[in-house]
């Protein structure tokens, strides 16, 4: 990625030829979204309401929605009107800000009391301006099967688990006894997504704020030693190719730990096991995963027109339709009212998950993400799978360390 | 493939020598007399200039750049490759192709040649055999990869299933290292086996069989023939298929792709648990498109070519060396 | 000899029909993959025979992807890139097997020299020329560039120089043809086998690629059949047997294809081997 200094020039755009390619003209705008980033049918409804005004078509990209994004923004044809964005990937892409209209210039900082704050800034370039626009947020929580902790003698009460489960260490001691009792189930799914928890429920990530590598850190190696702890005592499933779905329907996974959205994913494997998991605060509190935003680059063809569907995609009643369908945690607070959120949730039983993601959204703690964050942060997943492999802990973490700092010095140092 | 021939005899031109002929314009006039000729082999060389040659020259420059395909080209030196040396990926990547390499090709070589001298003693339903073992080399790769990755899925695939039922302990076939390349092993070989067999068929029938029926008055059993016949005189189409052989498995990059695209908690283009799987064009891949850096891309995939040209001119010795 | 002639034939055929079977135990448990649904494929033991959900997860998968117009663009693709293949390569190959001309061998010295260069380093600028002349997301970008086969040329050019005889040629002159009346009225009749081989094996290359085509194709709603395939794989598991029902259906016509013309593929690859 290009160093911040080259970019903070602004308006350096590359020598390519300078034709305009856009989804279309205002006769016609294109979104481009993934599979469970929006609600379908808050999409379609968009299509209707807007129908007077353009022919709104929207995509839905599988495969590697980033890389297909960045593609497409690099040849500069075909590129959508709007655009979703990752939650993941939006740090690494602030840097090229001057690829996307800044929203502010049309208008969006009259919505922004409308939007959890801490989510709005992550949109925003450390000059002000506004390239991306809230949709969810992704406050995590513990996913677990209500009725394999029962016959494991684990409290099967939301408000029990948390109580008795609020720190990893006592997370993990249940998990022995669940996979005691129950041995062909595993508390976790894989030893990554309890890193992912744990390295976001500290203020620093891999990067500090003034742009120094700090993966080698006591908070990351706690994190670390945290992830590795399941693996010594034998919880961990390790599943981490495509066979998850399998193993969530057929019980041997136990419980994860995962953001709002992830609810999804759960439903989509198990449709067969509704009314039998629930939603419990995560030991050791809340994090941010995930959680994508709403963006128009600038070969957007009407950009204002492209603003209002935007806004109108995410506007508080929709995102209560959204929660419903696709588990996406609103971003607007005003939604958390709605009975769409207050009511129960078949699949967890009649629960009233807004109870456990409602607090938890309140708690998660500002973190700086740099834009090197998730390239620096990879070999320490492809370490820790070498440790579920059975390699030393402390062989892996050097050499984790080792490739993200060759990483970083690369990234940043371009 | 053998030597080219010599082609035929000259074609007379049409247009006569001028009555006093210079040097110079003879010559010219002499070369422009030929446009038809080089009309029609400008095609491909003008689509090889545009879009090989030039886009190979202006990767080579990139190598020496710093570019993230979206902001300006930026000049660095050597810097890629200074990065590149120190890269431990880049080595676990080489190293992971290298092997994989090895796993898939001396097997797959001499299984084709084994099965090519079994169809050459067949008379009957040789069409039958040849087209069967052609197919795997004109089915995608990747529904193949598609294929591979469920039935050496951890729980329930297919492969760990006939383990279990065999009572030999189950395989984590796609999350362990040495199983991984040879999963992706395995795929290759069972896509071009049959391909190389046809080919080493294709040049065994054209052994005059006199030369069996000396060896067979002379003593020499199937066995013998097979090494002091058979393979020396194949040697030519055994060195083609060992280079192309080389040249496209150090190429390795869909396999391991399409293997590992579903992998839940790393990125798919990272070659699976530990990445095990990633070959040099997927790391050339995911480099580039991934974290968007053309420059460092451009500079691993030049070091990839490199490896391909010395380990293919060491394969050729190795093969042609015997060849005295 | 130990074994008598009989019992070495079959013997013979046995380890044949072996390797047969490795062949294609694939396609048959693709098949069954693709006509069961994922829970019976993932028990313990599988069901090993056909079941009855084809249709449904034919319909799953065709509300994932695009199948029919990816695979309407990959058979435009396919076609125009063969057609294209075809005709520039058996022309210069007729030019290079049968004419001298100055500087022949220099150049095609040249074209064997670009056999060695891996299309992988080209990609990026490549890709950047695409966006240069506005083709990127274009099926153009995938067919223009395949022309550049030297394979092709390398291989109609032993056809060519063996089947042609020379004679033929001198005697169309004398009647008054020119070059490209020679080659054509000439030439392509007799060089039809090989054209059969090399078209086949353009046909299906260009049917199978799944690099270029990744990269080139940045609009949605215009891929190849194998980039949409390759979508199926989701993250966080998978719907196998709907994957497989695809993975079947984008594998099926080439392999009918390829079958249908399979006597005219060999002899035409074994013709030009053996004139090499």
């Amino acid at each position: 990625m290009l160093g911040v200094a080259g970019l903070a020039v602004g308006g350096t755009v590359a020598a390519c030829g300078g034709s305009s390619g856009s989804g279309g003209s205002a006769a016609s705008l294109t979104l481009w979204y993934w599979s469970g980033g929006l609600s379908p049918k808050v999409v379609s409804d968009a299509v209707t309401h807007f129908k007077s005004q353009t022919k709104l078509t929207a995509s839905v990209i599988g495969g590697d929605f980033k890389q297909k994004l960045l593609t497409t923004m690099t040849s500069r044809r075909y590129v959508p009107d709007i655009t979703g964005l990752k939650g993941e990937d939006i740090a690494s892409i602030l840097p090229d800000a001057d690829r996307f209209v800044d929203l502010n210039t049309l208008g969006a900082a009259k919505l922004k009391s409308q939007y959890l704050t801490w989510k709005w800034e992550q949109g925003m370039t450390a000059d002000g301006k506004l390239i991306a626009f809230p949709i969810d947020i992704g406050p995590t929580a513990l996913f677990y099967r209500e009725d394999l902790f029962g016959q494991a003698g684990l409290p099967t009460d939301p408000d029990t688990v948390a109580a008795q489960m609020k720190t990893w260490d006592e997370y993990f001691a249940a998990g022995v006894e669940l996979h005691k009792a129950l041995p062909k189930t595993f508390l976790i799914d894989n030893a990554g997504d309890v890193f992912t928890a744990a390295v976001g429920q500290g203020g620093t990530r891999f990067i500090d704020q003034s742009g120094k590598f700090v993966g080698d850190q006591d908070h990351i190696r706690t994190a670390w030693d945290t992830a590795v702890k399941p693996i010594t005592l034998g919880i961990d499933a390790k599943i981490n190719d495509n066979s998850w779905n399998g193993n969530v329907s057929n019980g041997t996974i136990g419980s994860v730990i995962g953001a709002a959205w992830h609810a999804l994913d759960i439903e989509q494997a198990a449709p067969k096991l509704t009314g039998k998991w629930r939603v419990a605060a995560a030991p050791s509190g809340p994090a941010d995963i995930g959680g994508s935003f709403l963006a128009i680059p600038t070969e957007c063809a009407d950009p204002a027109l492209a603003f209002q569907i935007l806004t109108w995609l995410v506007n508080p009643t929709n995102q209560a339709q959204g929660f419903t369908d696709e588990a996406l945690f609103p971003s607007t607070p005003a939604t958390y009212a709605m009975s769409a959120l207050t009511s129960g949730d078949p699949y967890f039983g009649g629960q009233k998950t807004i109870d456990v993601f409602g607090p938890a959204a309140k708690a998660i703690p500002v973190q700086y993400t740099a834009a090197a964050d998730s390239a620096v942060s990879a070999p320490y997943y492809n370490q820790l799978i070498n440790v579920e492999n059975g390699k030393s802990s402390d062989a892996c973490w050097t050499a984790a360390v080792g490739q993200a700092k060759q990483i970083f010095a690369q990234q940043t140092g371009n | 493939m053998a030597l080219p021939r010599l082609s035929a005899p000259r074609i007379a031109r049409d247009t006569p020598l001028p009555a006093a002929p210079r040097k110079r314009p003879g010559r010219l006039r002499r070369v422009l007399s030929f446009w038809p000729q080089y009309l029609a082999i400008s095609p491909f060389y003008a689509i090889f200039l545009v879009f090989l040659l030039i886009p190979i020259i202006f990767s080579l420059y990139l190598a020496f750049t710093s570019w993230d395909g979206l902001g300006p080209i930026k000049f660095v030196g050597l810097q890629q490759f200074r990065f590149l040396v120190k890269d431990s990926t880049f080595w676990l990547a080489l190293r992971n192709t290298l092997t994989i390499w090895v796993l898939a090709t001396v097997p797959m070589l001499s299984m084709s040649l084994v099965i090519a001298s079994l169809l050459n003693s067949t008379k009957r339903f040789t069409t039958f055999y040849r087209v069967a073992y052609f197919i795997p080399s004109v089915t995608s790769i990747v529904a193949i990869a598609l294929f591979f990755s469920a039935v050496f899925s951890e729980n329930y695939g297919l492969a760990n299933v006939v383990l279990h039922a065999l009572h030999l302990p189950t395989v984590d076939w796609l999350s362990d290292s040495w199983p991984i390349k040879l999963v992706i092993a395995m795929l290759m070989t069972w896509q071009w086996t049959g391909y190389n067999a046809i080919i080493y068929l294709a040049g065994m029938q054209s052994i005059p069989t006199e030369l069996y029926e000396a060896a067979r008055v002379d003593g020499a059993g199937a066995i013998r023939s097979f090494f002091s016949i058979t393979i020396p005189l194949l040697r030519p189409i055994i060195l083609f298929t060992v280079v192309i052989s080389t040249v496209t498995g150090l190429q390795s990059f869909t396999e391991p792709q399409v293997l590992f695209g579903s992998t839940a908690s790393v990125n798919p283009n990272s070659g699976g648990p530990g990445q095990a799987g990633l070959t040099l064009i997927l790391y050339f891949y995911h480099q580039a498109f991934d974290n968007s850096d053309f420059g460092y891309g451009a500079a691993i995939a030049w070091a990839a070519f490199l490896v391909i040209v010395l380990f293919t001119a060491f394969n050729w010795r190795l093969v042609a060396r015997k060849d005295q | 000899m130990i074994m008598s002639k009989r019992a070495k034939g079959i013997a013979l055929h046995a380890i044949l029909m072996l390797g047969v079977v490795v062949s294609m135990f694939p396609f048959y448990w693709t098949v069954v993959m693709a006509t069961n649904n994922t829970a019976d494929v993932y028990q313990d033991p599988p069901k090993l025979i056909f079941g009855s959900e084809l249709l449904l997860n034919i319909r799953h998968m065709l509300t994932n992807i695009d199948f029919f117009g990816s695979m309407f663009n990959t058979i435009i693709v396919a076609t125009c890139t063969t057609a294209l293949v075809l005709f520039l390569d058996s022309l210069a190959a007729f030019t290079f097997a049968k004419y001298e001309f100055p500087g022949r061998r220099v150049l095609f010295g040249l074209l064997l020299l670009t056999f060695m260069l891996p299309m992988q380093l080209a990609l990026i600028p490549e890709f950047e020329i695409m966006v240069k002349l506005n083709w990127v997301g274009e099926l153009r970008a995938l067919i223009v560039p395949a022309a550049a086969n030297a394979f092709g040329i390398f291989w109609m050019r032993q056809y060519t120089q063996g089947a042609v005889p020379s004679e033929l040629l001198e005697a169309a002159r004398l009647d008054g043809c020119g070059f490209f009346r020679q080659y054509w009225h000439v030439c392509l009749p007799i060089i039809r086998p090989g054209l059969a081989f090399l078209g086949i094996y353009t046909f299906v290359g260009a049917w199978n690629d799944y690099v270029w085509p990744l990269i080139a194709l940045v609009n949605p709603n215009r891929v190849t059949l194998q980039v949409a395939l390759a979508q199926l794989n989701t993250a966080h598991g998978a719907d196998y047997s709907m994957i497989m029902a695809g993975a079947l259906l984008a594998l099926l016509p080439v392999v009918f294809v390829f079958i249908l013309f399979a006597r005219q593929f060999m002899s035409g690859a074994v013709k030009g081997a053996l004139r090499g």
